[in-house]
């Protein structure tokens, strides 16, 4: 039954030009930040000053990684609020066997269009890693692939958590809207917020947002490797902007936690909707 | 047409589809907000008949036909479709097929790619696209993006996707919208023979003489409530033919000895004759030796009567 419905969705998704058109910016954006490595020792403030050559590419990539996640995330809004934009919601219901296998299928593929994503930010990145930074060391095989595994699943739950949204909302340019102001405003300021706050408790929260439960996840394995697992930590909380954030698969299981929250929040909205 | 085309009339589901090919709908109501659309609504519609779903606008047609497709939320009582209401069925889209208002496509997809999408969804093999392309005659658009296309093709592509399931029920919403008068010709055809295999057909408007050469019954809403349904003949009543004749005395007389009894006088002079056909009336003044000078079978302004019915749209 699912299976039908996905091989709809990715007949859906392969018969338009949104996942690849997103692609594109996502690909560019990646070689730029790989290419220049030093932006993300700039993001870091003082680059680390130890005489011998760090693998900085982890953390270019992980920083790409991100970026390809909020582009995941906005894949997932735009595709499931379309079907609403374009009407065409009414032929898919039409043609499921219930709107609960509708959401399933939309949120696997956009979840599977979201690692996608990471995989080509991963190859684009250590392709402009291999060109640009030639003073930096080229990380140790088992790091890197941890890092781009981490990628792909923070990029799928953002996918899958944009097409909740989608879903849930039902309309293209709310959706769009909310979720980028949050992503780029939002949450920023949330947690600036929170981290100024005396209470470790209450600045610990800014760990558990979802733009920061991702970075945690993604910057964990980067930061252990540039200052040991010592340091990692706190190098962790200062590039994903948190305070005592959790290791990356707790930051895996915080953002898969917000996805599921949102997917079941599309699950009822959606499921009650009347399409007029 | 397509696949699957034993099916009809069997048992397809253990979980209670009956494949009987009845819509049923009972006490069906819905309110917008203070907006009632659907007051109260029970009808039924049996398989091998073309059911014309007829009202004014605003009366609540598309509500209802989107009630019965699991479409819109019912505020009190029912539809169902095979005895399940929509959601309950296994299979949707193979039981029913819909073309409705509103039903949109995404433009920059193919007419084709489009089809695939549903036929993956229903789980119908790919050929079948190709077939309902055929069917309405979409062949040669197949690869365009459908933001090119015009309303009627887009009617037909709706149509060709109602009909990829090889469903036994149909459903259509105003179809005729859009279309050019050889596809409107076609449709009639294309309904009539749908029906005529034993399938059901339910299909909306609100100008009674768009259906009126298609549909064997007629459910007539206004302001969301049934004001007419039964068979269309019965709405219309019994048909008549206008005979002008120069002794319609004599006329009269053979007509009543025909058995032709029911004869009336109209004030411009010609007799109205009941239950009979033009030839029949012709063929006894005929062999009466009458002269006839016109022969009419009598058109009953089925719109007047609708008119009737409908009186007070909003
Ligand atoms: N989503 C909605 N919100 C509020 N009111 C609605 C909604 N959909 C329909 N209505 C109202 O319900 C009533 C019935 O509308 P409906 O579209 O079912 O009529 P219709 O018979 O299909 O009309 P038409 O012949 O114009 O297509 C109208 O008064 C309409 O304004
Ligand atoms: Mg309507």
């Amino acid at each position: 039954m699912i299976a039908a419905l996905l091989r709809s969705e990715l007949r859906k998704t392969r018969s338009t030009k949104l996942w690849w058109g997103l692609l594109v910016p996502v690909a560019l954006l990646t070689l730029l930040v790989n290419l220049f490595g030093g932006v993300f020792t700039l993001a870091l403030g003082a680059g680390p000053d130890a005489e011998d050559r760090l693998p900085l590419l982890l953390a270019s990539l992980a920083y790409s990684l991100a970026l390809a996640a909020t582009f995941s995330g906005v894949y997932g809004a735009i595709s499931a609020a379309g079907e609403f934009r374009h009407r065409t919601i009414t032929t898919t219901y039409l043609t499921a066997p219930g709107r609960g296998p509708v959401l399933v299928a939309k949120l696997l593929v956009a979840a599977g269009v979201g690692a996608v994503y990471a995989l080509v930010t991963a190859v684009v990145g250590a392709f402009g890693g291999l060109v640009g930074q030639e003073s930096t060391q080229f990380p140790e095989t088992g790091a890197l692939l941890g890092v781009v595994a981490i990628g792909a699943g923070v990029c799928a739950l953002w996918g899958a958590l944009g097409a909740a949204l989608g879903t849930a909302l039902g309309n293209q340019v709310t959706v769009l809207v909310l979720l980028l102001v949050y992503v780029l405003l939002g949450e920023p300021l949330l947690s600036l917020l929170l981290t100024a706050n005396d209470s470790p408790a209450v600045a610990g929260i800014s760990a558990y947002l979802p733009v920061n439960a991702g970075e945690v996840a993604l910057y964990d394995v980067p930061a252990r490797v540039l200052v040991g697992p010592a340091d990692g930590a706190e190098l962790l909380g200062l590039a994903a902007g948190v305070s005592g954030p959790p290791s990356w698969w707790g930051g895996l299981l915080v953002l898969a936690g917000w996805a599921a929250v949102t997917g079941a929040l599309a699950g009822v909205v959606g499921g009650r909707r009347d399409i007029t | 047409m397509v696949a699957n085309s034993g099916r009809i009339g069997t048992v397809t589901s253990p979980r209670g589809d009956d494949g009987s090919g009845r819509i049923t709908v009972h006490g069906l109501t819905k309110r917008f907000g203070p907006v009632s659309a659907v007051e109260d609504l029970t009808f039924a519609v049996e398989r091998g008949t073309v059911t014309g779903f007829l009202g004014p606008n605003g009366s609540g047609k598309t509500t209802t036909l989107r009630m019965l497709l699991g479409l819109v939320a019912p505020t009190a009582g029912e539809a169902r479709i095979n005895g399940l209401r929509f959601g309950e069925l296994p299979h949707p889209a193979r039981v029913v097929g819909a073309v409705l208002e509103a039903q949109g496509f995404h433009p920059a997809r193919s007419a084709r790619a489009h089809l695939a999408a549903c036929a993956a969804a229903i789980r119908v093999p790919d050929a079948a696209v190709g077939h309902v392309l055929t069917a309405v005659g979409l062949d040669t658009a197949a690869g365009r993006p459908v933001g090119g296309f015009s309303l009627g093709m887009a009617q037909r592509l709706a149509l060709a996707t109602a009909l990829l399931g090889d469903p036994q029920v149909l459903v259509l919403d105003e179809p005729a919208n859009g279309l050019d008068p050889e596809g409107i010709a076609w449709l009639r055809a294309f309904v009539r023979g749908f029906a005529a295999q034993g399938r059901t057909v339910l299909v909306s408007s609100h100008a009674l003489a768009e259906v009126e050469q298609t549909v064997d019954h007629v459910v007539v809403i206004n302001r969301g409530r049934c004001v007419h349904q039964g068979p269309l003949a019965r709405l219309r009543g019994r048909p008549r033919v206008l005979v002008a004749c120069p002794d319609p005395a004599r006329l009269a007389e053979a007509l009543t000895k025909a058995g032709l009894g029911e004869i009336e006088s109209r004030r411009d002079g010609r007799l109205a004759v009941t239950g009979a056909d033009p030839a029949r009336v012709g063929d006894v003044a005929l062999a009466a030796g009458v002269a006839v000078h016109g022969l009419e079978a009598e058109r009953v302004d089925l719109e007047q009567l609708y008119f009737g019915l409908t009186a007070g749209a909003r």
